[in-house]
């Protein structure tokens, strides 16, 4: 090891993987902990504090060296991705099988205390994701003419209709709580909010990747990889809300 | 130091893990000395309080599992020699690696600060509710730890499936592969189906725990076998998750030690396979005292029973690359000699535990506590530890003491042998409970905990023997040869000792009739 210090050897680095994996320890367990462990909102405070910004700069600088990659140095994330997904895939599986099992071991469900859930919000939001799958679709085929201009009017939309599911989402929870049904008012609401939270949580990434395609994208500067790759899990998210909607809602 | 903080390379970064996760192993094993101190006589001894010991079962086994098994063979062993043995240059995603390094680091660091904070978490490793639940301790870094280190598994093993899939050497088809690959490959997969399935699981601890939902609290509608059930379903696969490379790795060890081909490859990657298709229909052997209908347990027994197919393919592989073998005895090899008896012992002490008549007098008991470190933890430490031996001088370009290293080895040998043979007597003699700081109640197992408490001293001494010669070693041992155990692979045959970044002077291509285990 020693002697590749004496010839001077190049060894590549980056400062990124080490900021951000600092800050997801700062981020979320040191703060999570703080506050409902050891019930001190001033350290909790404290940790987001330092760990949000860490975690936002080690995210930007990996963007930043992902992007001025040349295409053919970074060509395996098309067939990694599908990879990721399988585990992605597996995750809802555990928390669908939770939900199944609790359900049809359960006496009667709805359990007492549920509200009747409305099929508007969750009907409206299907469409939206639906149309955002598509407006991102077409941003991919804009890119690919070279329409960089349609590109980010494009993107800007499916970050909008993300945002408006989001919304959904909100507006969904409060008027839920309103009704006095929360996360711990019976197992259905456990489960109900620990889904949809979870899936809401993905779009939120969803939204998170985009912005870091569109900021470079407004001084001229992609990656078609990461483009696609954003896209693919996109669409990822949208197929799980069908499962999400058939299974919560409908069933 | 800045190239090694916030390096990229693969051989780096491997070495890293390595430093990581004996750290963890160090912990841990002084936790096991603590352990075996208390049980030294019944009654309170060593701990100040019961809960303190159940901290320290917690440690040894989150950070020995987490910490060190997994770490030590899918992130050391996995980052150091796949680029290698495959020809490439590096891992699909140099930057990701570094990341799976990072968050494997800050696990190790929220395990450690079990040891600062009030409330420290004192719930095993398998953090069963509603104790985890209704305890004062900190069981919210218990699920981080998890989480932390469970995601850069996940994205260590899309890196390395990306690698393996893709980035072979030209030339280099499916069946041309090291075993180490294949044993990768596959183990990989079940770490990738598997480790988010735990990561439900104890997510959805913390939030009943910390946010009021009520998943396994059965007054509210909950059920508490839902989180043994998910918690099994990923936890047994983590078996192989240790199994599977570390038999991969023992067999380069042992093929080159004997300069033979492994025997009967393709039955051997057939068997890997297998066990990957098994591994997920026989979790619920864990569960057979916990109240499981009878279909269920009798089912799982076949399948858990099933499971010997593919290990005794591969077990028979391992004798069978012995056959007319010249075999060389360093110290590497002495660990895969040994790991041959390990398997042995802790495959056949398995089978009784398999069957559910059998199992529901030997589960809880101390017999399945000295299998399942027999087969698990001391086998793979024993790969862990030959491999070290084995690519020392790969790693730094220096040899080892040979004569220390041996010693060390007699050391960890006799005294795992000497702790946990009179930990299967008791189990099945008197019942002796695992887990339990005190027996009051079996004064007669006395005499066995004292014996088992001499083997962790004597383990302890070998470990600390051989970390000296390793970190000694490094800086200070003699140079060594280019490829001093003759060894056909690539990583020997094409790399400079250390490699160099980028691996290889040149691109690697390989011929058809090119093998790993060109021997004769």
């Amino acid at each position: 090891m020693s002697a590749h210090a004496t010839t001077g050897q190049h060894w590549d680095t980056s400062v990124a993987p080490l900021l951000v994996a600092v800050g997801c320890l700062l981020a979320v367990p040191l703060p999570f902990a703080s506050y409902f462990q050891y019930h001190s909102l001033g350290m909790a405070v404290g940790f987001l504090g330092i760990g949000v910004p860490v975690l936002l700069a080690g995210i930007a600088v990996w963007v930043q060296e992902g992007i001025a990659q040349k295409h053919d140095q970074f060509g395996y994330s098309q067939m990694a991705l599908p990879i990721f997904i399988t585990s992605e895939v597996l995750i809802f599986l555990g928390l669908f099988t939770s939900y199944w099992a609790l359900r049809l071991l359960a006496p009667a469900w709805p359990p007492a205390g549920s509200p009747h859930i409305g099929l508007t919000i969750p009907i409206i939001m299907t469409i939206v994701l639906v149309t955002s799958s598509v407006t991102y679709h077409m941003a991919e085929g804009k890119l690919e003419e070279g329409d960089m201009g349609g590109f980010r009017s494009m993107l800007g939309l499916t970050l909008l209709l993300g945002v408006v599911f989001l919304g959904l989402t909100i507006t969904e929870y409060s008027h839920l709580i309103g009704e006095k049904f929360t996360p711990s008012a019976n197992i259905f609401g456990s489960a109900f909010y620990s889904i949809t939270g979870f899936h809401a949580a993905h779009v939120l990434i969803g939204l998170g990747t985009f912005i870091a395609v569109l900021l470079p994208a407004l001084k001229g500067k992609t990656n078609m990889d990461f483009v696609k790759c954003a896209g693919v899990y996109w669409h990822f998210v949208d197929i799980v809300w069908f499962f999400v909607v058939s299974q919560i809602y409908f069933w | 130091m800045k190239e090694w903080i916030f390096t990229t390379d693969h051989k780096r970064v491997g070495i890293l893990y390595l430093v990581g996760s004996m750290a963890a192993f160090a912990v841990a094993g002084i936790m096991a000395l603590l352990i075996r101190a208390e049980q030294f006589n019944p009654g309170l001894g060593v701990a100040s309080e019961p809960t303190q010991y159940n901290t320290w079962l917690y440690f040894h086994g989150a950070a020995m599992i987490l910490g060190f098994l997994i770490p030590g063979l899918t992130g050391f062993a996995a980052n150091y020699l796949i680029p290698l043995m495959i020809g490439a240059k590096d891992v699909a995603f140099p930057r990701l690696n570094a990341l799976s390094l990072w968050l494997f680091w800050m696990g190790i660091v929220v395990a450690l600060l079990t040891f600062v904070i009030p409330d420290a978490p004192d719930i095993m490793w398998t953090g069963y509710p509603p104790y985890s639940i209704k305890t004062s301790g900190n069981t919210a870094f218990y699920v981080f730890t998890v989480h932390l280190i469970g995601f850069s598994s996940i994205l260590g093993a899309v890196n390395f499936l990306t690698t393996i899939i893709y980035m072979r050497a030209p030339g280099m088809g499916w069946m041309q592969m090291n075993v180490f690959v294949w044993s990768l490959f596959t183990g990989l997969i079940v770490q990738l189906i598997f480790v988010p399935v735990l990561a439900a699981a104890v997510t959805l601890l913390l939030f009943d725990k910390y946010l009021g939902t009520h998943f396994f609290d059965a007054a509210a509608g909950g059920d508490v076998l839902l989180y043994q059930n998910l918690f099994w379903f990923y936890s047994h696969p983590a078996v192989y998750v240790i199994f599977l490379p570390a038999m991969g790795l023992l067999f380069e060890i042992i093929s080159t030690n004997t300069k033979n081909r492994p025997f009967n490859y393709n039955a051997l990657v057939v068997g890997m396979c297998g066990l990957v298709l098994i591994t997920g229909e026989v979790w619920v052997h864990h569960l057979y005292t916990s109240g499981m209908p009878d279909w269920i347990r009798i089912g799982q027994m076949l399948t858990t029973l099933m499971i010997s197919v593919p290990v005794g393919v591969m077990v028979m592989s391992l004798w069978g690359t012995l056959y007319k073998g010249a075999i060389s005895f360093n110290t590497g090899m002495y660990y895969g000699a040994a790991c041959l008896f390990l398997l042995l012992l802790g495959g056949l002490t398995g089978i009784p535990l398999a069957m559910t008549a059998l199992d529901l007098h030997l589960a809880e008991t101390s017999f399945i506590h000295a299998h399942f470190h027999f087969i698990m933890g001391i086998f793979a430490a024993f790969v862990v530890f030959g491999s070290v031996f084995f690519y020392f001088p790969k790693m730094t370009g220096r040899m080892y003491n040979e004569a220390l290293g041996k010693l060390s080895f007699w050391l960890n040998f006799i005294g795992v042998n000497v702790t946990f043979w009179p930990l299967f007597i008791i189990g099945v003699k008197y019942g002796m409970p695992r887990r339990y700081y005190d027996y009051a109640r079996i004064p007669e197992a006395t005499p066995y905990h004292h014996v088992a408490t001499y083997g962790a001293i004597m383990v302890a001494l070998g470990i600390t023997l051989m970390l000296v010669n390793w970190i000694y070693s490094a800086i200070k041992g003699p140079k060594a040869v280019e490829n001093p155990w003759r060894s056909a692979s690539l990583e020997w045959t094409h790399a400079a000792s250390p490699p160099p970044h980028g691996n290889f002077a040149a691109p690697v291509t390989v011929s058809s009739d090119w093998t790993p285990y060109n021997y004769k």
